[in-house]
C-alpha cells in the first residue's frame, strides 16, 4: 500500500507547510468548505472511518450525534494524548506531517461548525507541542485558520492544551475536565460529549490519526477510502510494533493485515531468532493474544471476534523468554498508578492485583491468587466502572491468567511462605515506657 | 408519572426521580454510600447496582431515572446482588475494620449495609496488607472536624457538600489512584461555617466531631425532633440525648429550610442545653436566697401581681408561641401590664434551603417572628433600655438571655427600683439580684412551636422531663465552653417550663380560660382566637406527625 499518513516521513522539511501544500495539502479544506457541512459529514460516514483512539467508534456518526439546532458554542477536542504503553503513532504523525492533523481538525470543526478547538496533547510530548504550535501559527498566517477563513466567512481558532502526566486525561472526558481546568476525572455518562461536553457546550473528541485521515477522504473520496481495507474496517492504520522484534516502529498497513504479517513481515520477526510466545495487539489494555492466534486480522471486528480488541493498534510482543506473571505484574504496575482513584472497583481492584502479582513475583504465591484476580478482574470490567479504565486492567490481567494459568502454578508450585510481618515498634511500647509518664 | 416495577412492586413517582428514590417508595432499598438526595449524584461507589430488564449491563440506582414500564430488580437479581457484594468486598479490602474503637459505629452506612446484607457471612479474598495513611488517623483538619483517612471510602459527600451547599469548596482529593486522601486546599484549617455538616454526610467514621466524638455510643443515644434555637431561620434538627443529658443536635429534613444541613453555630448549642443553674424556686433573704417550693413562690408571685400598682414585662423572642401568647393575654389583657419583647439583631446566619437558595436570618432569636405575629412590640437594646427606664412596681422578666443588654450594668442600675420576678435557667446578674426567682429547663425539656422567619410554624418535642442537679466539672464539662453538666444520676430537679408556670399562675388568679394543661391546648386556644396561627392544626406541625416524616435519618450521615 502507498503510504498515506505516513508519506511524509523522511522527507526532508517533512512539516514545513510549502512541502504540505506540494503534495496538495489543505486542499481538502478549501474543498470542505464548497461543501457544506453536511455533505462533509456524509463523506465522513460514506467512508466509513472508525476511531483510531482505541474504541472504533464510526466517526461519521459521532459527528452526526451533535445537536442540529444547538444554539451558542460547540467545540472540537483532538485527542493527543498517547499514553498507552506500546503506543506512539500519533508522534510519529505530529513529528513528520503535522498539517495534516490541523487539515482534519479544520474540516472536522467546520462539520460539527465549531469555531474553536482545542489539541489536548500528552504532557511529556514538549517537543510535538512545540511542533504544533508552530503548524498552527503556519496554518494561520496561510490563512486556512484565523477569522474568515478563506473568505468562506468560517472562523476557527486552535489552542494546544498540555496536559498534566496523567494517563486518565486521555479518556474522553476526563480530558475535558482536564481542559476546565479541574481534576482529571472521568464524567459519568449519559449525558455523552456530543451534547454535554466541554464547558457544558457539545463536543466532538477525535483521535489525532482520526483527524489526519479526514482530509484524505476529502480530497480521494469517500470510496478510496472505503477501498482500503475490508468491508466496515476501511482506511490505512499505524502499527507501532515494540518489543522482541528486529524492526520496532510505526508501520502503515490497510486495516485487515494479520498480526503475522506485521511481525514477521513488517517488523523483521522475533529477535535474535527466539519464538513468538504472544502479543498485546492494541497497547496494554487489549487482552492478550498467544503465538496460536497470531494469524487474526488486525482490524477492529476480527479483534472483537478474537475477544481482544484493536485498540490503538499498539503491537507489544513477547519472545518466549518472557515470564507472563511478569508482564501482568508490569500491566497491574502501570493502571494501579494511573487509576484516577474515584470509583471503587478499579481503585481497589487495581491495586488489590497489584498487590497479588508483587506477591506473586517476589515467590510467595498462594494457591488461590489466580481466582482472586480473576474475580477482582471480573468484577472490575463490564460496565462496574464509570470509564474504561477498569476494563483497561481487568481485560488483560484477565486474558493472562486464563492463558497462562500454568505459569502462574509455577510460580506458586515454587513459592515459600510469607516472612512474618514486622510489627513497627511504637515508641510508647518500648522497654522504658511505662505508665503515667 | 412513570410507572415502573421494583422487585415486583409496582410504584408511580415523579419525572426525573431516580431509582434509589422510587425503589424508596416501592419500599424496596438500594443501598448507596456516596448517594446523598441534596448533593450532585457521581456514582463512585457503585454499590447501588441493580438490573433493568432489557438492558445488558447492571444499571446504577442513582444515575438511572425511573422510565415508564421499567421493570427493575434489586434483590431478586442475582447478578446484580453478586455485584453489589463484590463493591462491598472492594469497599472492605481496605477498610480497617476498627468498629469497635470507631464512633461512628451503630450510625454508619458501610456497617449498616455489611450487617443486612452480609451478615455473619461475609467473607474475603484479601490476604495483602492493608492501605494505611500514616499520619491521617486522627488529624483535626479544622476547629470541629476530626479526620481517620484509613476509614474513608472516597465517597466524596463531604467534598461536593462544600462544593455545592457551602460553597467554601474547602475539601478536595489529593493525590490518586488508591492513595487518593481527602485534604482542605494548600492544608490549611476546615474552616467553614458548616463544617460539620462534612462529618454528617460521611457515611463512614473519617469525619468525626471532635465535640461528640466518644461522648456517647450512637446506638444509646435517642433522638427527639426539634427546632434549632440557635437564629431565626428554624432549622428542623433531633436532639440526641440519653439520660438526661444532650449529647448533640442533629439536622432533620425539611427541603424548605434546612434540607438536611445545620450551621455550627447552631449544631454545638446542644451542649449549653445541659447547664441549669437554678433547681429550684428562691427569693431573696437577708442578703442570700432562700430556696422555697413551688406553692409557696406561685402563691407569693400572685399576690406580688395583684398588688401591683403598675406591672412591665420583658418577655422574650426565645419563647414558644404558647408561652408569648399567655403571657400577652395575662399579663398584658388580664393584669393590663406592658410588654416588651426584646429582640437582638445578632451575627448574620445563613442556611440553604432543598432548592438550593440561601434563607437569611434575620434575629438572633428563633421566634421573633411568632412575636411580631402576636402583636407584640418588639424593641431592640436602645428600646429595652427605655422601656426599663419608665419604671415600675413589679417587673417580671421572663428570659434575662432575651437581650444582651439585660446583662449591662445600665440595665442593672434601672431594675433595682421595685421588686422584680425573673425566671432563669442559666446564671445571670438580673436572676442573682431577683426578688423571685423561678427556674425554667431548656428546650429540652419544654414543648411548644416557634415561627420561623420563613413564616412556618413548627413544633418542637419535649426530650426528657427536668433536667437532674448540676455537677460543676473540674475539666468544664463537655468543652470550656460549658462549665456545667447536668448529671443522669441525680434526682430531677424543679425546673418547670415557663408555660406550665404562666397556666398555674393564671389558677391562682382565677382566670380559668387560661389555665390549661398542655402546649397543645393553648395552641388551640391561640388557633383559635389569633388571626396570625388560624387554621393550624397542633398535630400536623412541624412534620412530627407520622404522615409527614421525611426520609429516615440515614440520609443525614
Amino acid at each position: 500500500m502507498e503510504p498515506v499518513l505516513l508519506r511524509a516521513r523522511g522527507a526532508a522539511d517533512s512539516r514545513a507547510i510549502t512541502t504540505y501544500l506540494k503534495a496538495g495539502g489543505y486542499e481538502g479544506w478549501k474543498k470542505a468548505l464548497a461543501m457544506g457541512p453536511d455533505a462533509v459529514t456524509k463523506e465522513v460516514s460514506d467512508s466509513e472511518l472508525r476511531g483510531r483512539g482505541g474504541a472504533g467508534f464510526p466517526t461519521g456518526r459521532k459527528w452526526s450525534f451533535v445537536p442540529k439546532d444547538h444554539p451558542g458554542p460547540r467545540y472540537l477536542v483532538c485527542n493527543a494524548d498517547e499514553s498507552e504503553p506500546g503506543t506512539f503513532k500519533d508522534r510519529e504523525i505530529i513529528e513528520y506531517d503535522p498539517h495534516q492533523v490541523i487539515e482534519g481538525i479544520a474540516i472536522a470543526s467546520f462539520a460539527i461548525k465549531a469555531n474553536t478547538a482545542y489539541i489536548y496533547i500528552r504532557g511529556e510530548f514538549v517537543r510535538w507541542a512545540r511542533i504544533l504550535e508552530e503548524t498552527i501559527t503556519e496554518a494561520r498566517q496561510h490563512g486556512f485558520l484565523g477569522k474568515n477563513v478563506l473568505g468562506s466567512g468560517f472562523d476557527l481558532d486552535v489552542w494546544v492544551h498540555r496536559g498534566a502526566g496523567a494517563y486518565i486525561c486521555g479518556e474522553e472526558t476526563a480530558l475535558l475536565e482536564s481542559i476546565e481546568g479541574k481534576r482529571g476525572f472521568p464524567r459519568l455518562k449519559p449525558p455523552f460529549p456530543a451534547v454535554v461536553g466541554l464547558f457544558g457546550k457539545p463536543t466532538v473528541i477525535n483521535n489525532v490519526e482520526t483527524l489526519a485521515c479526514v482530509p484524505h477522504i476529502i480530497t480521494r473520496g469517500a470510496a478510496w477510502f472505503a477501498g482500503i481495507g475490508r468491508a466496515k474496517n476501511t482506511g490505512p492504520k499505524l502499527f507501532g510494533v515494540s518489543g522482541h522484534v528486529n524492526r520496532p516502529g510505526v508501520y502503515e498497513l490497510p486495516l485487515g493485515v494479520t498480526f503475522r504479517e506485521i511481525i514477521e513481515e513488517h517488523a523483521g520477526g522475533v529477535r535474535g531468532g527466539r519464538k513468538l510466545k504472544a502479543f498485546f495487539p492494541g497497547g496494554s489494555s487489549a487482552p492478550v493474544l498467544t503465538a496460536a492466534e497470531v494469524d487474526v486480522k488486525a482490524d477492529f471486528d476480527a479483534c472483537a471476534e478474537a475477544k481482544t480488541m484493536l485498540g490503538s493498534g499498539g503491537i507489544i510482543v513477547f519472545d518466549d523468554s518472557v515470564d507472563m506473571v511478569e508482564v501482568a505484574d508490569n500491566v497491574a504496575h502501570f493502571y494501579a498508578h494511573e487509576s484516577c482513584g474515584q470509583c471503587t472497583p478499579c481503585r481497589e481492584g487495581s491495586d488489590w492485583c497489584m498487590d497479588i502479582l508483587d506477591r506473586l513475583m517476589a515467590g510467595h504465591g498462594l494457591p488461590a491468587d489466580p481466582d482472586t484476580l480473576l474475580r477482582i478482574c471480573r468484577f472490575a470490567s463490564g460496565g462496574m466502572t464509570i470509564c474504561p479504565l477498569g476494563d483497561a486492567f481487568a481485560l488483560p490481567i484477565t486474558s493472562l491468567v486464563t492463558k497462562f494459568r500454568d505459569e502462574f502454578e509455577r510460580h506458586i508450585a515454587a513459592a515459600t511462605p510469607l516472612p512474618p510481618r514486622k510489627l513497627p515498634v511504637l515508641p510508647w511500647a518500648g522497654p522504658k515506657a511505662g505508665f503515667g509518664i | 408519572m412513570p410507572k415502573l416495577t421494583i422487585d415486583g412492586h409496582e410504584v408511580e413517582v415523579a419525572a426525573g426521580t431516580n431509582l434509589i428514590e422510587a425503589a424508596r417508595a416501592a419500599g424496596v432499598a438500594i443501598p448507596y454510600f456516596c448517594y446523598h438526595p441534596y448533593l450532585a449524584v457521581v456514582g463512585q461507589c457503585r454499590i447501588c447496582m441493580v438490573e433493568v430488564a432489557g438492558q445488558p449491563r447492571l444499571a446504577l440506582g442513582c444515575a438511572t431515572p425511573a422510565a415508564d414500564g421499567m421493570v427493575v430488580k434489586v434483590e431478586d437479581s442475582e447478578r446484580a446482588r453478586e455485584a453489589r457484594e463484590a463493591v462491598m468486598e472492594f469497599l472492605l479490602a481496605n477498610h480497617p475494620l476498627d468498629c469497635p474503637v470507631c464512633d461512628q459505629a451503630g450510625e454508619c452506612l458501610l456497617q449498616d449495609h455489611s450487617m443486612s446484607e452480609q451478615g455473619s457471612k461475609f467473607t474475603t479474598h484479601m490476604a495483602e496488607t492493608r492501605r494505611t495513611f500514616p499520619g491521617y488517623e486522627r488529624r483535626l483538619i479544622g476547629p470541629h472536624v476530626v479526620q481517620n483517612q484509613n476509614r474513608c471510602i472516597h465517597c466524596s459527600r463531604c467534598i461536593r457538600f462544600t462544593r455545592e451547599i457551602s460553597e467554601t469548596a474547602a475539601l478536595t482529593y489529593k493525590s490518586r489512584g488508591n492513595s487518593t486522601f481527602i485534604d482542605t486546599f494548600d492544608g490549611s484549617s476546615f474552616d467553614d461555617p458548616m463544617s460539620g455538616c462534612a462529618t454528617d454526610v460521611c457515611p463512614v467514621g473519617a469525619l468525626t466531631l471532635r465535640e461528640t466524638r466518644f461522648r456517647k455510643r450512637a446506638w444509646k443515644l435517642r433522638s427527639t425532633p426539634s427546632v434549632c434555637p440557635g437564629c431565626s431561620i428554624g432549622c428542623n434538627i433531633f436532639i440526641d440525648h440519653h439520660e438526661r443529658v444532650v449529647y448533640r443536635f442533629t439536622p432533620r429534613e425539611n427541603p424548605a429550610i434546612n434540607a438536611t444541613w445545620l450551621c455550627d453555630h447552631g449544631r454545638f448549642l446542644a451542649e449549653s442545653l445541659n447547664e441549669q443553674a437554678y433547681l429550684t424556686p428562691q427569693h431573696q433573704g437577708p442578703g442570700h436566697p432562700v430556696p422555697a417550693a413551688w406553692g409557696e413562690a406561685l402563691a407569693a408571685v400572685g399576690a406580688l401581681l395583684r398588688g401591683a400598682a403598675s406591672l412591665r414585662v420583658v418577655a422574650s423572642a426565645n419563647m414558644s408561641n404558647e408561652e408569648l401568647f399567655l403571657a400577652r393575654e395575662l399579663f398584658g389583657r388580664q393584669l393590663k401590664g406592658e410588654i416588651a419583647v426584646p429582640v437582638a439583631a445578632g451575627e448574620p446566619r445563613r442556611m440553604k434551603n432543598g432548592r438550593g437558595e440561601w434563607l437569611l436570618a434575620k434575629d438572633a432569636h428563633p421566634n421573633a417572628a411568632g412575636a411580631r405575629r402576636l402583636g407584640l412590640d418588639t424593641v431592640d437594646g436602645e428600646g429595652l433600655s427605655r422601656f426599663l427606664y419608665g419604671g415600675a412596681g413589679l417587673t417580671l422578666i421572663l428570659d434575662p438571655e432575651a437581650h444582651p443588654f439585660l446583662a449591662s450594668p445600665e440595665a442593672l442600675r434601672l431594675l433595682r427600683v421595685g421588686t422584680t420576678v425573673v425566671w432563669a435557667r442559666r446564671s445571670h446578674p438580673v436572676a442573682d439580684g431577683a426578688t423571685w426567682l423561678l427556674p425554667t429547663p431548656s428546650i429540652a425539656s419544654n414543648e411548644g412551636t416557634f415561627t420561623s422567619s420563613t413564616g412556618a410554624v413548627q413544633r418542637f418535642a419535649e426530650a426528657f422531663a427536668a433536667p437532674g442537679t448540676v455537677h460543676r466539672t473540674a475539666t468544664g464539662g463537655m468543652s470550656p465552653d460549658c462549665p456545667t453538666i447536668a448529671s443522669p444520676w441525680g434526682a430531677p430537679g424543679e425546673a418547670r417550663p415557663l408555660w406550665l408556670v404562666l397556666s398555674a399562675l393564671a389558677r391562682e388568679l382565677g382566670t380559668k380560660t387560661l389555665d390549661l394543661a398542655s402546649p397543645a391546648e393553648v395552641f388551640t386556644l391561640m388557633a383559635r382566637s389569633e388571626k396570625g396561627f388560624a387554621g393550624l392544626v397542633w398535630e400536623a406541625l412541624g412534620g412530627l406527625a407520622p404522615q409527614q416524616s421525611f426520609r429516615e435519618r440515614q440520609h443525614v450521615g
